[in-house]
């Protein structure tokens, strides 16, 4: 890309911070500021490296200059939003990259003041209403109607038309005159901002795209699934996850114990495995590794990296098999606290203790196991239903304790 | 002692003897003027007399016995006596023409039946009966019986009524025992020493119930199922003398009905042991620590059944006993004392009116002359109780205000605080003279205003005018019915402050003695707590008056401890105002019934006390309600009427709570229905469930043996803990099901507590619910900004960014300083620049840490001096920053602008803000320009500039 435009973006936008990143990316390896999942994550969509039929599709659907709404959905870690984002790399150039946030106030039917941030580029928006609790309702009402309902100014198409004689930039900008919405967690938005946002979907579809990000399209209201185009992004396989480390690997230069091509292989891939697959956390966590071993030995028992909360859980799962009283379960309720005030989601630290508590006991013991899992469903219901997690982790708990009591 | 049939007989006669013996009554209280006007109509004087021939008739210790001692003038230690000048109350109007025949019949009816139960119970009652008592026996029980049969009828055993129907039952095997029962001259002592000690806790239980047992299980026989508790009639004030302390669960009566049984019958009844207890009724479950006293001070113990018949046998008035005597003389003393006082005020009154009267013939003789001449007294508030208004008599006046107190003896209670403000009322002006330097003996000289404060109905502003008015002040009151915003006070009151009083003026003008023109001013700002949203910046304004006054300054409120109170708290003498005990409010409600010519039995008013919860203005209120039904209020009416009267006092959640957790509410005896425990819960619907939940594991239940049961229990309870949830977010959902209410009621608090109910181990914690829950939001708000702040270089989600990304940036951001000290501060710096990570966010990420990676496993280990070149070199440089708040959003900038605006209100006397505000926002406007030319800006002198703006 000229430098002329680069500048203009400087000037015009004032916030844009793409300069930096010109910088590291010349100065490269030297440092270590980045971390590797944000160093080596593809910018294009000719750089993702799995899920090839996927690819194609955003491919041609970003050639024809102009796509449907779009739900994308899929585990995390799979590379969804990285993939939205090189789409749009692909429909509006690199402009995209120069992102901004910015903090909007909204006033509340109570009269409540919020801020709200919101991540933006000349092209998109990005916004996760979801931050704003029970509120999102209004974000999606004033900021969403008020963006769709501005029509696109294409500065830099303005821009290149008068510098037009050099022609070498793609003209790709004046065909799209819409904006692009990324609404983060779509699968948390409230029933009432879903139903807002029905209509404004189609009413103000000149103007904006949305593409909605989620975990589970089961959160999702049927009319929205039917005005978007549904975009499954499965989690890429342990070999795929193996791929990516080792190509990181090797640009990094990390060290193993042996050269041997296969039990490195081997190495990743049991990572990727103990990782779930979550390319994210398989990054973080190879990176955590070769960060507290020079040289990383190829045992097995290395790939397993336990973060703070699960080992947590661990233990937590430990002291309810070990110690099934009324007394420990004022201890338990301790841990519990501890970990929701940490952010640690509900949901996981149900699931994580029950499968911590479901390997403890056997899982050849199919009886205690299928009632652990039958109270462990339950709870987890609840847990979507009601509002205080603990009353449902320490119901958990609690059944939990009866039963491995009664099958000793 | 008669026989049934005579009985029987006789009672038909009675009913239409003539009156026989009125007269002799009359003349045997010569003290007792308002027996007369007892007697609302010629009817009932006519029942009222046929029930007391009847007992003379009768003559027989039962109906004395029968009879609940009324307030008496002259208590007269003869039983015969009093008796017979003291017809029961209760039947007169009880038992009302009408029903009165039809009763007749019922109880002869009962009578027969019973007659034949009871033989049968005797037989039974033979072949249990191993020793003693004979010969006592059926007096304790002859009265159980009486009420077991009549159960169906009168659920609540008042003692009421049962003279007649009593009496007439008597059996020729009660004959025989009646005499050693009644003898007059038996002392507590004597009684006591013949029933036999309760057996203590350590020794084995059921042998020591056996002896009694039969008590029970004869009464439970004849269909009542034992849930009613038989309480027998007593003599009354037969406990007088008495302490008593009850402990642990009674097996039929539970504490409130035991403890007001006694109280009924004069006994002083404690909630501890000491040296003056005289007995301890014991139950099951008695604290160890009270079993140990019991045992060191040598206090007899008795058990339910004990207390039964220490009822029954109990001579009236306590006996000969030295305690019984001495609160004998003592009541004595006390009641002569109130007939005093309430004549003396009659007097005075008659006087003041009669004053009145002849000055309101004066004045209106004077103002009509006046009338004419002086058309322009502008003096409006001030003069106008002058004005010679529509005088209501004093018989239509609401009691409240009739009985006011007039002087300050007449206040019931807070003494030491009414002498306290007397006295710093009356040093006010000496104390201003030295500028409220010199503190005085208590203190109180350095302040300008008082503040009384406590609950509502205690006499807090009748004090305050009460001393105001006796010191010679002229009052000048705001209360919440003015509009008292900042304006208006500044306005009307502080032009007040300065002044003196022209009322002395004008009031004395037109007597000779015009020389003592009184020009103290005294201003009262009653209710100040009232102060609402309406009157804005009022409080603010009303503490700045109470540093410059110049004249006194009472304050009166409810609750001191509001945050918006707290702005007096320096500059107010503080005088809290207690409730005042039943001892304090007694001798003045007695005075009240007596001048109302009202019969008041002075054992009701702990339970009026106790019903309003010592509020006496409502206690009044009360009685005047009362009073224009029944002319006589005893102990049997206020059962009924105290439900009614009951003031719906809102339960705080740990008594809620406490309540909940103990099993008394949940035994089969309680009485306490499902509706009795939803409502509980609906003294707080917000923290009844949060408190249960956070205590619900930290009881012992009842009847649970191995810690497998109790584990189910619990395990219970949390299912239903964790259902009430569900059922929660449907009632505060969009969906707002707030018919579901009860049923949370139920799942949320009353199920899960009705498991595990029993004694609680520990004291009861607040809900940790609250503060967990708002610890969980701050630092969800810490990760929603981390997000942000890094969001430019991660994809991440919140969730993710907590569970995948904190756990390796603990690492990245602390293992260099660990491992380089200073050298590893450099590259740690970067490392956040990258990620636009300010230094809030370093100690945010490293709180974020649990279990091994604790936020303390790293930050001891950085030494103190490491932690603090490193905040040095990072605010020495200027970082990127992610997120710039300029508030011009499509949406912001009208509310942008409302974000500037400064709450005027509450500022007081601070004229340099306007000009801070100015200059705050050149700052700011610099600063945005700044920030359109330069990429990167310092954060810090924004952070700074943003306090600033809030203010």
């Amino acid at each position: 890309m000229s430098k002329g435009p680069n500048a203009f973006f400087t000037n015009l936008f004032g916030r844009n911070l793409a300069l930096s990143d010109h910088l590291t990316l010349l100065l490269g390896a030297k440092f270590t500021m980045s971390l590797w999942v944000d160093k080596y994550r593809p910018r294009s969509l000719d750089q993702l490296s799995y899920h090839p039929t996927i690819t194609q599709n955003l491919k041609a659907l970003a050639s024809t200059g102009d796509f449907p709404h779009l739900l994308v959905y899929g585990p995390t870690g799979s590379g969804k939003k990285t993939r939205i984002y090189a789409t749009l790399h692909e429909l509006f150039g690199p402009g995209i990259e120069k992102l901004k946030i910015d903090v909007k106030t909204f006033v509340t039917s109570s009269n409540r003041k919020l801020e709200f941030n919101v991540l933006s580029s000349p092209y998109h928006l990005e916004i996760t209403p979801s931050d704003m609790g029970n509120n999102d309702r209004v974000v999606i009402q004033d900021l969403l109607k008020d963006v769709a309902s501005t029509e696109q100014v294409d500065f830099t198409n303005q821009q290149q038309q008068i510098k037009g004689a050099n022609g070498s930039s793609s003209a790709a900008g004046s065909k799209h005159r819409f904006k692009v919405v990324i609404i983060n967690e779509a699968d948390s938005l409230s029933r009432d901002a879903q139903a807002a946002l029905r209509r404004t979907m189609e009413k103000y579809s000149s103007n904006i795209r949305l593409i909605m990000i989620s975990n589970t399209t089961s959160n999702i209201i049927a009319p929205i699934k039917s005005r978007t185009l549904l975009v499954r992004i499965p989690a890429p396989s342990t070999q795929e996850v193996s791929a990516v480390l080792s190509h990181i690997a090797k640009k990094e230069a990390v060290k193993f114990s042996s050269p041997n091509e296969p039990e490195i292989n081997q190495f990743l891939e049991d990572i990727a495995h103990n990782c779930e697959r979550n390319l994210r956390k398989a990054m973080l966590c190879f990176e955590t590794i070769s960060m507290q071993n020079e040289s990383i030995s190829l045992n097995s028992s290395n790939s397993i990296i336990k973060l703070d909360w699960e080992v947590i859980i661990e233990q937590l799962s430990k002291s309810i098999l070990t110690n099934r009283t009324v007394a420990n379960l004022a201890k338990v309720r301790v841990v519990f606290y501890e970990l929701l005030s940490h952010c640690i989601p509900a949901r996981v630290i149900l699931k994580n203790l029950l499968f911590c508590l479901v390997q403890a006991v056997g899982v050849n013991k199919s009886k205690i196991v299928g009632e652990l899992v039958s109270v462990g469903s339950v709870f987890d219901e609840r847990l979507s239903l009601g509002q205080k997690s603990i009353f449902h982790l320490e119901g958990f708990a609690a059944k939990s304790m009866v039963i491995l009591e009664k099958a000793k | 002692m008669v026989n049934i049939k005579d009985l029987l007989g006789k009672s038909k006669v009675v009913e239409k003897a003539k009156p026989a013996s009125k007269g002799g009554r009359a003349s045997s209280t010569p003290k007792h003027p308002i027996d007369e006007e007892t007697k609302p109509s010629p009817k009932k004087r006519k029942t009222d007399e046929v029930k007391s021939s009847y007992f003379k008739n009768k003559s027989t210790p039962r109906a004395a016995k029968a009879t609940p001692k009324v307030y008496s003038v002259d208590s007269d230690t003869d039983l015969e006596s009093e008796d017979d000048f003291k017809p029961d109350p209760i039947e007169v109007d009880e038992d009302e023409d009408d029903d009165f025949l039809a009763n007749e019949d019922d109880d002869i009816d009962l009578d027969l039946k019973e007659d034949e139960e009871e033989d049968a119970d005797d037989l039974v009652k033979d072949e249990q009966d191993e020793e003693e008592e004979e010969e006592e026996e059926p007096i304790v029980e002859k009265p159980k019986k009486k009420r077991s049969a009549p159960v169906k009828k009168e659920a609540t055993p008042t003692p009421k009524a049962t003279p007649k129907k009593a009496a007439p039952k008597s059996t020729p095997k009660k004959e025989a025992a009646a005499p050693s029962a009644s003898t007059g001259g038996k002392s507590a002592e004597d009684v006591l020493a013949l029933i036999p000690d309760a057996v203590l806790p350590e020794q084995d239980p059921e042998e020591a119930k056996k002896g009694f047992n039969f008590f029970k299980k004869a009464a439970a026989a004849p269909g009542s199922s034992g849930d009613a508790p038989e309480i027998p009639e007593a003599q009354p004030n037969c406990l007088s003398g008495l302490t008593i302390v009850f402990t642990g669960v009674l097996p039929t009566l539970d504490r409130d009905a035991s403890e007001n049984l006694a109280k009924k019958y004069g006994a002083k009844v404690t909630k501890s042991i000491s040296g003056k207890t005289s007995l301890v009724v014991i139950g099951d479950e008695a604290g160890p620590s009270k079993v140990a006293k019991i045992k060191k001070l040598k206090i007899k113990a008795i058990d339910e059944d004990g207390f039964v018949k220490l009822l029954t046998s109990m001579p009236a008035e306590g006996g000969d006993g030295e305690a019984a005597l001495k609160a004998k003389e003592k009541r004595e003393e006390e009641e002569r004392r109130v007939i005093e006082q309430a004549e003396k005020e009659a007097a005075e009154e008659e006087k003041e009116t009669k004053r009145k009267e002849q000055e309101l013939k004066k004045k209106k003789a004077e103002t009509a002359a006046k009338a004419a001449a002086s058309s322009s007294t502008s003096n409006g508030s001030q003069r106008l109780p002058e004005e010679p208004q529509r005088i209501i008599p004093e018989s239509e006046k609401l009691w409240t205000v009739k009985y006011a107190p007039k002087d300050l003896s007449q206040l019931c209670g807070n003494k030491g605080q009414i002498l306290k403000l007397k006295n710093w009322l009356n040093d006010w002006f000496d104390n201003a003279k030295s500028d409220f330097q010199n503190p005085g003996k208590d203190g109180s000289g350095i302040f300008r205003a008082a503040l009384i404060s406590g609950p509502p109905g205690i006499g807090k502003t009748s004090a305050a005018h009460l001393i105001a008015n006796s010191l010679g002040f002229d009052v000048l009151e705001k209360n919440a019915s003015d509009v008292r915003s900042k304006s208006l006070l500044n306005s009307n009151i502080k032009s007040v402050l300065n002044n003196t009083s022209v009322v002395g003026f004008f009031k004395h003008r037109d007597d000779e003695a015009q020389g003592q023109n009184d020009k103290k001013f005294c201003l009262i700002m009653d209710e100040v707590d009232g102060m609402s949203s309406g009157d804005h910046g009022g409080a603010g304004a009303l503490s700045a008056f109470c540093r410059i006054t110049k004249m006194p300054m009472i304050l009166i409120c409810n609750d001191k401890s509001l945050p918006k109170m707290r702005i007096f708290d320096r500059v107010t003498f503080d005088l809290p105002f207690r409730r005042p005990s039943e001892n304090e409010v007694k001798s003045r409600l007695m005075t009240i019934a007596l001048r109302e010519k009202v019969k008041l039995d002075p054992t009701v008013i702990g339970q009026l006390v106790g019903a309003t919860n010592n509020d006496i203005r409502q206690m009044i209120n009360l009685l005047s309600t009362v009073s224009k039904t029944q002319k006589v209020i005893g102990s049997e009416q206020t059962k009924d009427l105290s439900s009614t009267w009951k003031k719906e006092t809102i339960l705080k959640p740990f008594d809620i709570t406490s309540k909940f957790l103990n099993g008394q509410i949940y035994s089969p005896n309680a009485k306490h229905t499902l509706n009795d425990k939803i409502n509980l819960y609906f003294n707080d619907i917000d923290f009844t469930p949060l408190m249960i939940q956070e205590n619900y594991l930290y009881t012992r239940p009842t009847n649970v043996g191995t810690s497998m049961e109790h584990l189910e229990r619990v395990a219970q309870a949390a299912d239903d803990i964790s259902q009430s949830d569900h059922i929660n977010s449907l009632i505060r959902s969009s969906e707002q099901q707030w018919s579901l209410l009860p049923f949370h009621a139920v799942m949320s608090s009353v199920k899960p507590s009705m498991e595990i109910a029993g004694t609680v181990n520990q004291r009861i914690n607040f809900a940790g619910w609250l503060g967990q829950n708002s610890k969980a939001m701050k630092y969800e708000r810490l990760l929603q900004e981390l997000q942000y702040h890094t969001r430019l270089r991660t994809f991440s989600d919140k969730k993710s960014f907590r569970l995948d990304y904190i756990p390796l940036f603990i690492e990245k951001l602390t293992e260099p300083i660990l491992k380089y000290q200073d050298e590893g501060i450099e590259s740690v710096i970067d490392i956040m620049d990258y990620y636009y990570l300010t230094k809030e966010d370093w100690d945010s990420i490293v709180d974020f840490g649990v279990g091994p990676s604790k936020s303390d496993n790293y930050l001891k280990k950085i030494s103190t001096k490491t932690k603090s070149s490193f905040t040095r070199k990072y605010n020495g440089t200027s970082h990127p920053t992610a997120i710039y708040k300029t508030g011009n959003s499509v949406t912001g900038r009208v509310s942008g602008g409302g974000k500037q605006k400064v709450d005027y209100e509450d500022v007081i006397e601070d004229d340099t803000t306007g000009k801070d505000e100015q200059d705050d926002e050149e700052v700011d406007n610099d600063k945005i320009d700044a920030k359109k030319d330069k990429l990167i800006k310092e954060v810090k002198s924004k952070k700074k500039a943003a306090p600033k703006k809030k203010k």
